[in-house]
Formats: C-alpha cells, structure tokens, sequence
C-alpha cells in the first residue's frame, strides 16, 4: 500500500529507515547519549546524513522508571520537534507517545507520525492523528499498562492476537478519520511479550503484511534478541540484522533502528534477494 | 531522399536487458549508443543475431523512442569482439585480443566486407568474442559506406562497436 506520512508520499517499493533519537537521560541502548538537546539534534543530523527517512523522536524511555508527566514529556519534545522541522523539511518527524495531548503540541509543531508503542493506551490519540491528517503507528501490547514489562502473559496464537488488536486499532483510526494511506501496524516486539513470543511475531510476520497495511518492525537491539544470543545491550547488532533480514524478506516496510546504516544495508540487499528492488549496480557475468 | 538499406550494428551484452536493469547503469554510454543506432533504422527491422544475441535486438528496438520512415530495408546485427582484453575480463587476458579485436574492428568501419569475410572464426571462439553473424554482415556491406562510429570501447574488458551503415 502506498503510504503517506502527513506531507511525505513513499511509493509501494520503498523501505524506510526509521531512526531513533531519544531525549531521555535513561534510555536502554544509549543510556542518555542524546539526553541534552544539542547532542540530539547532532543525532538527527548524523542520521539524516546516513540517509534516514524518518526520525523517531521520544521523551520517555519504554521500561519502567521516574514518572515522567505531561509537562514533562512536551518540554523534552515539542520546541525539539520544532526546531528539527525547521532544519530538515524533507526529514519525516515521528514522536514516539501514547498520550493525545503530547500528540497535539507535537503536531503543531510539526511532527508527521504519532507511534504509539502502547496500543492505544489513550483512546483520543487516533483524533488528534485525523485532526492534523498525521499518521499512526498501530501497535500490539496485549493490553498492558504503558511502562510495564510483561510478566506471564500468555497467548492462544500470539500472531492471532497481534492481527485482532493492530487492525481494531487501525480500524478505530480509520474511523477517527486518519487517512487509510497514513495507518501502519506494528507487532510491537517485546511489548507484552516475552521472547517465545516475539521469536514467533517475527517468523510469522508476513501473516501481517498480508493484510496490506503497512508494518513497521521494533528490533533494534531489544531483550529477545540479546536473550536468544545470550547477547548484552551493545553486542546485538547481528541478531538484529539478521532478525531485520526475516522481517524484511516478509515485506516489512518501515525499519525503527539504532544503527541505520547497516540496517539499510540489510534490507536493501534482502529486498532486492526478494525481487522488490534492482541491484545497485550489476555488471558481473552479463558484460 | 530515400535510403536503400540501412544497417546497424550492436553487441551482444546482457546488461542491455531491461530485467538486469540496475540503480546506477552500467553501461550507460552504450546504451545511449545503441539507442541512438536502433532510432536511426526504420520501423521494420530485420535482426540478425545468435539466439542469445537476438534478445539483446529484440529488447534494444522495444527501447527505441523513434524510427526513420525513409528506408526500405533496416537491419540491425548483434556482434561484439573479444571477452579477454583485460585480467578483469570473463575470459581473462589473452596476449592475442587486442590484434584480433584491431583487426575485427577496422573491418567494421572502414567498412572492408572482405577482411570482414577473413576474420579468424576459430580464434574468436577462443577469445569468447560474439562473432558468428560476421559472414552474414560482410554480405551486407558491400557497397556500403560508414554513417557513424557510435561506439568503440571494451570498458569491461569485453571489445563493443555501435556503428551505423547506409547502402
């Protein structure tokens, strides 16, 4: 499905990299890198300059901690949102919040995408999407709490579940009246799930890009990736890789990731194994 | 005025196949050559080519944007010269391709149909040049003049003239 990002069109063949830029001082894989406003917009540059399509741009770290209010969550995010637009016009903005509020400042201040880790934890977010014809990033918790780690959740068919709450989701944005071409589903690794789970959610997530909407796949360096390797946080690239590689050969179209570069490598050159994009430059055996 | 017979020659390389179709082409010089060469001949053309090297015809005159109206006969030949110009080349470096390669290629645009007609068939095998229909084209050009030398390079170690002949 052609997808549209607020003012940014991607035809159907392209994949995108979405960057994360935390403005959080306790983040899991940065731990605060980005944390002053400065070093994060050096971030956004660094990774525009690696050919990011999007920026993923959060003021509160998933795992539980210091509450972090409203006020809060706006003052680390929206004058940033703010001045990243003025920079980079052709940069896509995403805010990665589940709170409609924050979701509003940051759409007057520019922002394209509203990704919702949390599932639609506040039901408005889907009305302040279609109120600024902004996208929506469609996600599966298993209903949990936003900050809360999963403990003994169990599912009959985790996919089954992932496919009836991201598309409800998307249904109820779509009759918020987000724009059908701006709605995309994420199985949300890790998110109320344990590692079995999103082991199984990435095996079988062509089953969601079946349904035509967009997906956009969370990997980067996450616990079920260093759990299946026995990896700690800053060893996980390659199961990152090659977790991106599974997911991409499935058709996942959107890519939030940590390390963009060789991320684009990795789908790039598994997209084009699938057929779905030309070889850089091929010469080899057909001179 | 109306021409005769127009007659087109191009090689047999792969990368002209839109289904090996590239980012960044590879051969876009050529390709601008054989398109230049392909638009030059009139809206029938009759190939003559290897099965292999019929393709690359075949995909070369679906990519022509235009075609002369004036001709009475068009016909477009797939030959190129040897594989071995280079260690990088398919059949690596052969001491032996730059003279037979010299020689193919002056018979070509001069042009000189009995040089053309005396070309080595046996060691252009060796040499993995595409020169099968070179008989052929000899007969073709007797009496024919040189219109253009569009193209005369081995940038992959592997010998390519476009070139263009009225009759």
């Amino acid at each position: 499905m052609t997808l549209r990002l607020r003012k940014h069109s991607f035809s159907d063949d392209e994949t995108l990299m979405m960057a994360i830029v935390n403005r959080t001082p306790d983040s899991f894989f940065d731990k605060g890198a980005t944390w002053a406003e400065d070093a994060a917009f050096e971030r956004v540059r660094l990774v525009a300059d690696q050919g990011a399509e999007i920026v993923d741009i959060g003021g509160i770290k998933a795992a539980p901690g210091l509450e972090v209010g409203v006020a809060e969550e706006k003052a680390r995010v929206v004058d940033f949102v703010a001045r990243v637009r003025a920079e980079f016009p052709g940069l896509v903005i995403s805010v990665d919040t589940w709170r409609a509020e924050v979701g509003a400042a940051v759409c007057e201040a520019g922002a394209d995408v509203l990704n919702d880790a949390w599932g639609g934890a506040d039901p408005e977010l889907v009305d302040v999407a279609a109120q600024y014809d902004a996208a929506i990033v469609c996600t599966h918790t298993g209903g949990v709490t936003p900050r809360t780690r999963p403990y003994r959740i169990e599912y009959d068919d985790v996919m089954r579940a992932v496919l009836d709450d991201t598309l409800g989701y998307a249904q109820r944005a779509l009759d918020a009246g987000v724009a059908r071409e701006s709605i995309v589903i994420d199985p949300a690794h890790d998110f109320g799930k344990n590692t079995f789970h999103s082991l199984e959610v990435t095996r079988r997530l062509d089953e969601m890009v079946a349904t035509g909407w967009p997906v956009l796949v969370s990997l980067s360096n996450k616990d079920f990736v260093g759990e299946t390797l026995d990896r700690p946080v800053g060893e996980r690239l390659l199961g990152t890789l090659a977790a991106t590689s599974v997911c991409a050969l499935a058709g996942a179209r959107i890519y939030r990731v940590h390390q963009v570069e060789e991320t684009r490598q990795t789908v790039d050159m598994v997209w084009t194994i699938a057929g779905r994009r030309r070889p850089a430059r091929a010469i080899r055996g057909i001179q | 005025m109306t021409a005769r017979t127009r007659v087109a020659l191009i090689p047999g390389c792969l990368a002209l196949l839109p289904e090996h179709a590239s980012f960044r082409d590879p051969v876009a010089e050529l390709r601008a050559a054989v398109e230049t060469a392909t638009s030059w001949l009139g809206g029938a053309v009759e190939i003559v080519a290897t099965e292999q090297g019929h393709r690359v015809a075949v995909a070369a005159l679906a990519a022509r944007t235009t075609s002369a109206s004036d001709v009475e006969r068009s016909v477009l030949v797939v030959l190129n010269g040897s594989a071995c110009r280079t260690e990088k080349a398919p059949g690596f470096l052969d001491e032996r391709a730059e003279a037979f390669d010299a020689a193919l290629g002056a018979a070509l645009t001069t042009p000189n149909p009995q040089a053309l007609r005396q070309i080595d068939g046996a060691l252009g095998q060796e040499l993995w040049a595409d020169v099968a229909t070179s008989p052929q084209l000899a007969d073709l050009l007797d009496g024919a003049r040189t219109v253009s030398v569009d193209h005369d390079a081995a940038p992959y170690g592997v010998q390519y003239w476009v070139v263009r002949w009225e009759i």
